[in-house]
């Protein structure tokens, strides 16, 4: 049995909070919807946040070890059913993301990250190979594309986006050096620097600089410039082959007041929303932007929108305060670690958590596009909330266990 | 496994540093947005959700000088689909069924006026009662069906009031654009024409406003509590100088006749008591929205039932304005009142023109309220041609003519005053005749005046030189209770002398008392009357005829001027409609003083 006054309750607590607002934001954002089936969302999400938490106390009672030595298996069982998805799940609005049983739908995707978070703290925890190693450095790409490819073709850029995430926050703690980081990056810049030839020279001979004056060896060098040349090249061939979708989402984050009825709507009502809630909201129940439909999604990928109009900046801050309650912890908790395997997990499953974080309030204020990557703990649906509790289980058994190797 | 302790914690500070960078952007955007612009967006929050709505303000009613009905207001139905209600196997079928419509023709006119599923779509307009009654009766087989009701103005059909009441119609672009856009919106009623142009600012009220709150897809939610309605002011009521028994038989007078127009008016103060330009037309039509056929009809009729002859049909005076001709010479001293002129043997040779007389066998020797009397021409070319073009141009001027009357109603025409400056205008300096004060005399020539402007002039001889500008609105009347009288009464005076003056209701006694007076048969013995017969000749078909009436005689109470196009004569066509109007006058003042003596008679 487990010794409950030394789990860590300060990110219990946290969490748990978070949940509940959550479920009280979600039942404010469909008070007045036309059918009892939206009325009922926050039941449902209760009922979710119940099983979510017999998730989490399971991970949290079952040794670490057996995440440890199952994580490869785990990451093909879900590489598996990411498949599975594309050929029998339902499809919504052009994407292929859910198993459908009845009212539930469960996507896979969510199950992808924790496995990924798991099988590269396997990887980077039993490593010979020193952080800077071309192989190691491959063997993880590779480990991530795999779950990233299945996810593109549903499609869903954003949620791909949360692998990649997870893989550099995992290099960065194993130990690889910020200097090699950014310049691993650093196609990306090309890409966004090619669209004006000129930008593009100056980039490169930014680039040149850096990679002589901090010599990272030549190969490395040589596989950079390559990789930067080839990303400036391919940057109209990839734009003509983004889906209209896609386009219409980069354009409208560019510049929302391109299409205001339509992507850039979403936006512009949300914007109107948080402003509107001022410093102490408008209470619960009482945002008109909310109640009276101006808010699309609002009870899942703008949930904050309610949260900014109804309980305004203070409302806001405490999300802020407890969700960073849980980074800090993270980190702390991943410094303290004896086991390489523990320590990688809570940083993998703390950067999970805080990209999605930061890219769906960023989207909601605007300055970040509109991804559909679901805010953890508050956004309405089941398998996002028992992910993001599992992730929460991981972290806490982590800090359970920290003496262990 | 031992690592480094101090590699680890450099991780661990570098990642705390890493983790405030989010939490610092999107700290810095939620200030920006909750306490920079949080007034800015509240405001756009607000205008998201307040459905400003206007409140039709009901517009004035027009009455007669004894308040009966001239102009009201009648409820119109409106049968609108609103589309989130509405049942897809009955609303529309039954609907169509009952207003004698194709299923499909309600379809299309569904999709045509839908603005959003919430919000009710016209479907027909001005739907008689019997179907709203159905509708709300049986509301279980129309789902999503509304009636909005909204007013419509009523004109009191067979008065023949056009002329003056104008009508009403959508707003314009370029009305919309003339009056700031502020006071009128798209689909605005705004008075056309008449009075109801004229008085628009007063009649139509002022609009007030509803704010509703609604949802993103237009569904009302029901008054917005935030913000009180404003109520709409009605408009103010008019009551008019008519007087709607005499428009009857006005009417009534012009009905055996093609074309033509009539006049009265209180010479004592200017109010106009009827004024009717026949054929009219059905000013209702225009409150709803015209038929394009119906709209070619009236358009194209060779009555021209559109055109505003009392105020806007410009004729030659004719005989009628002798008495100008005469008041002039007399006032200038060019004639006296016994002066002899070369006698009258039928017509009058100057230079090498002959002019005659309307009479072939002449009127040898008359004086000068004789000439008026027997209306002879000859008479009248001599005085002409002693008073001499401008000279009569500056008399008609100072009479009224070649200007408006300023009655108060839009589009007046002014006329055509001709003088020397004119005539050489038209036709070069020098390369006129001094004969044509010859046909100015007797008011033929280029002269143009309107039916109003000869009542007018009329008037003032009636009223010892001073004229009372004829005007239509008795007083207003403002929903509050406050009663006003217009106060502008336009008041000059005729430029003839009380001697002058004598002379010429003198002139006008004998035209219906003489003799050998023109209109000697409207002689009667129940009232005095006096008055001028005109025949004006017209280049485009037979003669217009024209008569000026005043009764009676020794106060003058009303002018009435008819004008009966391509009629003949004035005496045989004008003079008895005038005296038709003029004794259905007498009879309901006789009328009235009648009841009035009764009255007296009980209190003693």
């Amino acid at each position: 049995m487990l010794n409950y006054r030394d789990l860590d309750w300060r990110v219990i607590g946290a969490a748990l909070l978070l949940s509940l607002i959550g479920i009280l934001l979600i039942m404010s954002a469909q008070h007045y919807a036309e059918s009892e089936y939206h009325q009922g969302f926050y039941l449902r999400q209760s009922l979710w946040l119940l099983f979510a938490l017999i998730v989490f106390a399971a991970v949290v009672h079952l040794p670490l070890r057996l995440f440890d030595v199952s994580a490869y298996i785990f990451l093909g069982i879900t590489v598996g059913l990411l498949v599975l998805v594309l050929l029998v799940g339902s499809s919504r609005m052009g994407a292929t993301r859910w198993f459908s049983f009845g009212s539930i739908n469960l996507a896979p995707a969510d199950m992808a990250k924790l496995a990924l978070v798991l099988a590269l703290s396997r990887f980077f925890a039993y490593t010979k190979l020193p952080p800077a190693s071309k192989r190691r450095l491959a063997f993880t790409a590779i480990l991530t594309l795999i779950p990233v490819a299945l996810i593109l073709k549903q499609p869903d850029l954003g949620t791909s986006l949360v692998f990649w995430i997870i893989l550099f926050a995992l290099w960065f703690w194993s130990g690889l050096s910020p200097l090699y980081m950014i310049l691993i990056l650093s196609p990306l810049a090309s890409l966004v620097a090619a669209s004006h030839w000129l930008a593009w020279a100056l980039y490169f001979a930014v680039l040149l600089t850096f990679l002589f004056l901090s010599r990272p060896g030549l190969s490395f060098s040589v596989l950079v410039v390559v990789a930067n040349l080839a990303f400036g090249v391919i940057t109209p061939y990839i734009w003509n082959r983004l889906a209209d979708y896609q386009k219409l989402r980069i354009l409208t984050f560019l510049d929302p007041g391109r299409d205001p009825r339509g992507a850039g709507y979403q936006i512009i009502q949300s914007k109107i929303a948080i402003g509107s809630g001022g410093f102490w909201g408008k209470g619960l129940l009482s945002g008109s932007q909310t109640q009276l439909d101006f808010l699309p999604e609002r009870h899942t990928d703008f949930i904050f929108s309610v949260l900014g109009e109804e309980f305004g900046l203070w409302g806001a801050l405490v999300m802020i305060i407890l969700f960073g309650i849980i980074f800090y912890r993270a980190v702390r908790i991943a410094a303290r670690c004896r086991s390489r395997f523990a320590s990688h997990v809570t940083i993998g499953a703390a950067a999970v958590l805080l990209f999605q974080f930061f890219v769906n309030v960023g989207m909601t204020l605007g300055f970040m596009p509109v991804t559909g990557l679901a805010l953890p703990f508050l956004s309405y649906g089941g398998t996002s909330l028992v992910l993001t509790w599992a992730l929460i289980g991981l972290i806490v058994s982590a800090d359970y266990r920290w003496q262990e190797y | 496994m031992v690592r480094p302790t101090s590699s680890i914690e450099n991780r661990k500070t570098a990642s705390l540093l890493i983790l405030l960078v989010p939490v610092l952007l999107i700290l810095s955007w939620l200030v920006k947005l909750q306490i920079v612009n949080h007034a800015e967006l509240a405001e756009q929050s607000e205008n998201n959700r307040i459905r400003v709505q206007p409140l039709v303000a009901s517009r004035g009613v027009v009455y007669d000088r004894e308040r009966r009905i001239i102009i009201d207001n009648r409820p119109s139905f409106t049968l609108s689909i609103v589309p989130a209600e509405a049942k897809r196997d009955t609303t529309i079928p039954n609907l169509a069924a009952l207003i004698g419509l194709d299923t499909a023709d309600v379809q299309k006119r569904l999709r045509k006026n839908m603005v959003s599923r919430y919000q009710p779509a016209p479907i027909m307009r001005d739907v008689p009662f019997e179907m709203v009654a159905v509708i709300e009766e049986q509301a279980a087989r129309f789902p999503g069906v509304s009636i909005q009701m909204e007013e419509v103005r009523r004109y009191t059909p067979g008065l023949g009031s056009e002329c003056f009441t104008g009508h009403v119609g959508e707003v314009s672009q370029e009305e919309r654009r003339r009056n700031g856009g502020n006071d009128y919106r798209l689909g605005s009623i705004i008075g056309k024409k008449g009075i109801e142009k004229h008085h628009d600012g007063l009649l139509r009220g002022r609009e007030g406003t509803a704010y509703i709150e609604v949802t993103a897809s237009g569904q009302s939610r029901g008054p917005y509590e935030g913000k009180a309605p404003a109520p709409a002011v009605a408009g103010a009521d008019l009551v008019l100088t008519i007087d709607n028994d005499l428009q009857h038989e006005c009417v009534a007078s012009l009905d055996e006749f093609c074309c033509g127009a009539i006049v009265a008016m209180d010479p004592r103060n200017g109010e106009v008591l009827a004024m009717t330009s026949y054929p009219g037309f059905d000013a209702n039509i225009f409150s709803t929205v015209i038929p394009e056929s119906l709209w070619q009809v009236i358009s194209q009729d060779t009555t021209h039932p559109l055109l505003n002859r009392p105020i806007t049909g410009l004729y030659p005076p004719g005989s009628t304005s002798k008495l100008l001709t005469l008041g002039a010479a007399l006032e200038e001293g060019l004639i006296g009142p016994s002066t002899f002129l070369t006698p009258c043997l039928g017509g009058y040779q100057f230079g090498n023109r002959y002019f005659r007389c309307w009479r072939p066998g002449g009127h040898g020797s008359v004086s000068a309220a004789g000439a008026v009397e027997v209306s002879c021409d000859v008479y009248f070319y001599q005085v002409g041609l002693k008073v001499g073009v401008d000279l009569l141009s500056e008399y008609f001027d100072k009479c009224g003519f070649g200007r408006a009357t300023g009655i108060g109603l839009p589009g007046e025409e002014k006329g055509l005053n001709p003088n020397s400056a004119y005539y050489d205008k038209r036709y070069g300096k020098k390369k006129w005749s001094r004969g044509l004060v010859l046909n100015l005399a007797i008011g033929q020539g280029e002269l143009l005046v309107t039916p109003l402007q000869l009542a007018q002039f009329f008037c003032g001889l009636a009223n010892n030189g001073v004229v009372c500008g004829p005007h239509l609105i008795k007083s207003i009347e403002f929903p509050d209770g406050d009663q006003v009288s217009p106060s502008n009464q336009i008041v000059w005076k005729l430029p003839f002398s009380p001697r002058t003056l004598e002379i010429l209701l003198e002139g006008l006694r004998l035209v219906v008392e003489g003799r050998n007076g023109t209109a000697r048969h409207l002689k009667n013995n129940l009232y005095s009357l006096g008055g001028k017969t005109g025949t004006a000749q017209n280049p485009h078909g037979d003669d217009h005829s024209w008569f000026v009436g005043i009764a009676p005689l020794e106060r003058p109470e009303i002018v009435v001027c008819a004008i009966v196009e391509n009629a003949g004569h004035g005496s045989e066509v004008a003079a008895p409609t005038v005296k038709r109007i003029i004794d259905a006058y007498m009879a309901k003042k006789r009328a009235a003083g009648a009841v009035a003596d009764l009255g007296r008679a009980e209190d003693e």
